[in-house]
């Protein structure tokens, strides 16, 4: 069960039901129990009947009417340079946890 | 989830209503902030597959999460929270399924503009999967579920994942759902 749509498919695995929500909603929309059973529900009926590895069954909920929000990951046209240099230090701080933290792990 | 009748007019969808291209918008991201080597995905010429021995109704079923436990000491791991790399973990972890476990995603790349990550069940379907078992939908879950770490390194990730299959062979499990949050 994925968001990630690309990323996914390009790995490759036997089987993926594909919900098209931002990413951090594999299982379903928030507080809504529905979703989640029939999300569930779909991933397990691909369990159960996908005929080959690679198959991908999207799921038909939409997470909004409107689909701008597939504009804003990562988008760097609404990015400044200053917040571009910021970022970059931002992210500098946080490499240099993960590597501290991998190693010592 | 609606369905389109067949009398019913069919929508036409907006021209960038398609899926997101996560990959390339990674990679140009970071190359504009100075990073070079772009990160590489697995990509695998071979992928398994096994159908189902069983009905999923007789099945035992694996759950694995990308998820991390919550731990007080690792800083701001609530929902909304900036990627929180002192929250990750990078060993497979075990828990039982008859608990109600605290797993945050403070230590990925959710979509942090969009969705906040208050509901654990839009990332981790526990509650969801024991209901399934109690409606006869599945046969049982395995008395664990397993935390997979999102470790960037390829060879350290094929060592995880021989120790999580090792675990849930243990469990008995016949099946795996794999939620990537």
């Amino acid at each position: 069960m994925g968001c990630a749509k690309d990323i996914v498919e390009h790995c490759g695995v036997p089987r993926f039901l594909w919900s098209d929500f931002p990413l951090g909603n594999s299982a379903g929309k928030p507080f809504d129990a529905e979703s989640q059973a029939q999300t569930l529900e779909l991933a397990l009926r691909v369990l159960e009947s996908a005929p080959a590895a690679r198959t991908t069954v999207q799921s038909g909920q939409r997470w909004s009417e409107d689909a701008s929000w597939k504009r804003d990951y990562n988008d760097l046209t609404k990015l400044t340079r200053e917040t571009i240099a910021k970022r970059r230090k931002e992210f500098d701080v946080v490499k240099t946890i993960a590597k501290a933290k991998r190693e010592g792990s | 989830m609606s369905t389109t009748l067949p009398e019913a007019k069919a929508v036409a969808a907006a021209e960038d209503d398609v899926p997101i291209l996560y990959m390339q918008r990674t990679r140009d991201y970071y190359l504009a902030l100075g990073y070079g080597n772009p990160y590489r995905w697995a990509h695998f010429v071979e992928v398994p597959f096994t159908p189902l021995q069983t009905s999923l109704d007789r099945a035992r079923v694996a759950l694995i999460t990308t998820a991390a436990p919550f731990r007080p000491e690792a800083g701001d791991q609530g929902p909304g929270a900036p990627y929180n790399a002192a929250a990750k973990f990078y060993k497979v972890y075990s828990d039982s399924t008859e608990s109600a476990p605290d797993l945050r995603i403070s230590h990925v790349g959710y979509d942090r503009k969009h969705t906040t990550a208050k509901d654990i069940n839009t990332y981790f379907p526990l509650e969801r999967m024991r209901e399934a078992v109690a409606a006869g939908r599945i046969g049982s879950l395995t008395p664990r579920f397993h935390g997979a770490p999102t470790n960037r390194s390829h060879r350290e990730t094929e060592a995880d994942l021989a120790e999580l299959l090792r675990r849930c062979r243990e469990d008995g499990a016949v099946a795996a759902v794999l939620v990537p949050s």
